[in-house]
């Protein structure tokens, strides 16, 4: 009797737990605009490269507004200085996305005819990569709101606040023409109370125009701190729906993870139809979608985990030393690029978040493990033989091309959920005469 | 019946999270470091069970020869301890993570040697796998602990409650759990109330798979934790608090295993004041039995 008491109690404590309590609604970005236009940030990718507490955070986002709209407010745990800020070039992200992100290699087969002297991997490298799209009135000591630091940085004005209450900072923030989401005071509140400071940034339009930018520049700061983590709360004010986060993760030791979500392995090292190589974005993406509902939308991708001194297949060149520089990389010297493993010093992880305000309440909070296990989201075409067969043993290879066939279509259908259906009708299915029985008995 | 030992019951809930953890949770660990926490935790098990039995025959001067000596080694007394052995490397394999083997054979050998070395009046101290976990920590550079692992699935935290009441019914430990997750819970509500979070950031935290299974199941190990209902309260409750500051104020990913660690030799001072009997795995089955 006691035991279904208790059995009962914990079933009610969990559904409490459960359905008890709705989450807010739903919010928005890193990034606020200073007057309405439509700004909204779907993917942004952010380089975070950690060794003990020291962090230096690259920041960038595909911004599609006008740029004297953009602005920018970032929780930071310190008061930044001008030196702790650096403009960055787009050019890094690039690299690093195009060096980490999920490949398709493609095979092809041998002819089953002609004797094989060495098993030569004749592994093709990746064509397609679905590379990710790349802030008087009354005064400020009345607000609570002091100005810690202020300085121009490349194109941008950056102030650096640190407030005592959320409604001084908004008003003050709405009296400086940055155009504030509804509700913003009560995201803000918890990041004051944690003694945070606030990042804010604005284009400053005279130093853009004259240096012809085309795009806004990612923003690098440096600072020492024990809290890994990312505000993305904020960033919820600002955006429709999910949004997509790709954070460069580099690290001396190994593997970042997350400690208050599940970090999740996409599926990789599939064999899929040869047709994919024209709709490599398409699959991924649908791929991506599929996976994500899966795992109820609450999980990170892991999508790539490896040492920078190397690549199996490469869908990039690995990145240099300079490079990795440019990255954050501020643990290299010429003389320990090499750690005592072999490997170098700098291992690489990629993390995909999808998120929504309601499966991701929490900010995400990180931690590096010491974890070197390789891993990479790996795909993989095979093309079959087209020549002429001069033996026997190529109509039993046309059967084995033609099963491999029916299975990377439901392998396709599976990982994606597309029709299979219209994954049949577009794989150009070899023809293979059936082998009869005795046609091995005698031979 | 066999099942009527708690140790047993435990054993096959462990062994069904590990084999869930693997099987649905991409973790890590490789079946060949599943192999040598076990072997490490066992054997030590062993050989320091078989010497503690051989001092006290010594003692008693009732033996002369060899074969007297050896069938210590296949003492009913001996073999027996093996059951909190495997517990112990269990609850290592579903917490402890690293790649190399050397680094899970430390951490199951100084979780089973804590058991011995750190004693007081007979009965040992710190939680073996919590003290395994520690020395991996602390003496290696190549273990760590993923509390992001079991995610927050409603699936789960209702498999461990129910799971997790089986056990603490049996070996009659709930208020161990129920004090520290009140007192857990209540702390991070304080804080997150003051700091005007919504709620569903409480809700988050709190439906953490690891924090519930350590609640449940590490918490509760009815050997090394105090007697008395009054010192458990207490103990649970100094357990969260340290677990609350580390986590907010020293930021660390691992607060609530080195809050164990740290509040474990209070047992000695708590079992002092509040006096009560020690728990028998014997007795237990006993009372049942009857």
């Amino acid at each position: 009797m006691k035991t279904i008491r208790i059995l009962l109690s914990c079933i009610l404590t969990g559904a409490i737990l459960i359905f008890g309590i709705k989450p807010a609604l739903a919010f928005c970005g890193f990034y606020v605009a200073k007057a309405d236009s439509s700004l909204y940030n779907q993917a942004s990718q952010v380089i975070i490269a950690r060794d003990e507490q020291r962090t230096v955070l690259t920041m960038s986002n595909d911004y599609q507004g006008e740029v004297k709209d953009f602005a920018m407010v970032v929780p930071v745990p310190v008061v930044l200085k001008e030196e702790q800020v650096h403009i960055g070039e787009s050019k890094i992200l690039e690299r690093l996305d195009g060096f980490s992100a999920p490949r398709l290699v493609e095979y092809f087969d041998e002819d089953p005819c002609q004797p094989q002297y060495m098993m030569e991997d004749r592994a093709r490298q990746s064509v397609a990569l679905p590379q990710s799209a790349p802030m008087a009135k009354k005064a400020e000591a009345e607000l609570g709101v002091t100005i810690e630091e202020q300085f121009s940085v490349g194109e941008y004005d950056i102030l650096i606040l640190s407030a005592k209450e959320s409604d001084g900072l908004e008003t003050w923030l709405i009296q400086n023409d940055y155009k504030i989401p509804q509700g913003a005071k009560e995201l803000l509140q918890p990041y004051i109370k944690q003694n945070l400071k606030f990042f804010v940034a604005k284009v400053n339009l005279e130093e853009f125009d004259t240096n012809g930018f085309e795009k806004l520049r990612p923003i690098s700061i440096a600072f020492e701190s024990p809290k890994f983590m990312l505000p993305i709360r904020l960033g919820m004010m600002n955006a429709n729906g999910d949004q997509d986060l790709l954070v460069y993760l580099l690290s001396p030791k190994g593997k970042v993870e997350l400690t208050n979500y599940r970090t999740v392995k996409m599926p990789s090292d599939r064999d899929i139809p040869q047709f994919i190589k024209e709709d490599f974005k398409d699959f991924y993406t649908a791929m991506f979608q599929k996976t994500y509902e899966e795992e109820n939308k609450q999980v990170a991708f892991l999508e790539y985990a490896w040492d920078m001194g190397s690549c199996d297949p490469c869908s990039a060149e690995p990145l240099n030393q300079e490079e990795l520089k440019q990255a954050g990389v501020f643990w290299l010297d010429s003389n320990n690029f090499n750690n005592r493993w072999g490997g170098s010093n700098v291992f690489i992880t990629r993390l995909h978040v999808r998120y929504s305000r309601d499966k991701f309440p929490e900010d995400l909070k990180f931690q590096s493990t010491s974890d070197r296990n390789l891993f990479q989201g790996r795909y993989v075409i095979r093309h079959p033989y087209e020549g002429e067969f001069s033996c026997k043993a190529g109509k039993e290879y046309k059967k084995s091309v033609l099963d491999r066939q029916e299975s990377e279509a439901k392998i396709l259908a599976n990982l994606t959920g597309w029709k299979l259906k219209d994954i049949r009708d577009r794989i150009n299915f070899v023809e293979a005469e059936p082998i009869q029985w005795w046609e091995n008995l005698w031979n | 019946m066999l099942l009527k030992d708690a140790r047993i019951t435990q054993i096959i809930f462990l062994g069904l999270f590990l084999l869930l953890g693997v099987s649905t949770r991409d973790w890590t660990i490789q079946s060949n470091l599943i192999l040598v926490v076990m072997s490490s935790c066992l054997i030590t098990q062993w050989i320091l069970s078989s010497v503690v039995e051989y001092s006290k025959l010594r003692e008693e001067d009732s033996f002369t020869n060899l074969s007297s000596k050896l069938n210590i080694l296949i003492t009913p007394k001996v073999l027996t301890s093996l059951r909190s052995a495997l517990i112990t490397s269990l609850g290592l394999c579903l917490l402890l993570r690293s790649n190399n083997p050397q680094t899970m054979a430390i951490a199951g050998c100084f979780a089973i040697s804590s058991k011995f070395l750190f004693r007081h009046h007979n009965k040992h101290f710190f939680n073996p796998a919590n003290f395994g976990i520690i020395a991996a920590l602390t003496l290696t550079n190549d273990a760590w602990v993923s509390p992001g692992q079991w995610g927050t699935d409603w699936w789960y935290i209702l498999l461990f409650l129910g799971l997790g009441g089986v056990v603490l019914k049996q070996v009659g430990r709930w208020d161990t759990s129920i004090a520290f997750l009140l007192s857990y819970g209540g702390l991070e509500a304080a804080r997150n109330f003051w700091l005007g979070w919504s709620w569903d950031v409480w809700q988050h935290q709190f439906m953490s798979g690891s924090l519930l299974l350590f609640a449940l199941f590490m918490l509760t190990d009815p050997r090394s934790i105090p007697n008395s209902i009054k010192g458990r309260w207490i103990w649970s409750m100094a357990i969260a608090f340290s677990t609350f500051i580390l986590q907010h104020y020293f930021y660390l990913s691992t607060a609530i295993f080195w809050s164990l660690f740290i509040v474990s030799p209070m047992t000695m001072l708590l079992d002092m004041v509040w006096n009560a009997p020690r728990f028998n795995w014997k007795a237990v089955q006993w009372t049942i039995d009857n």
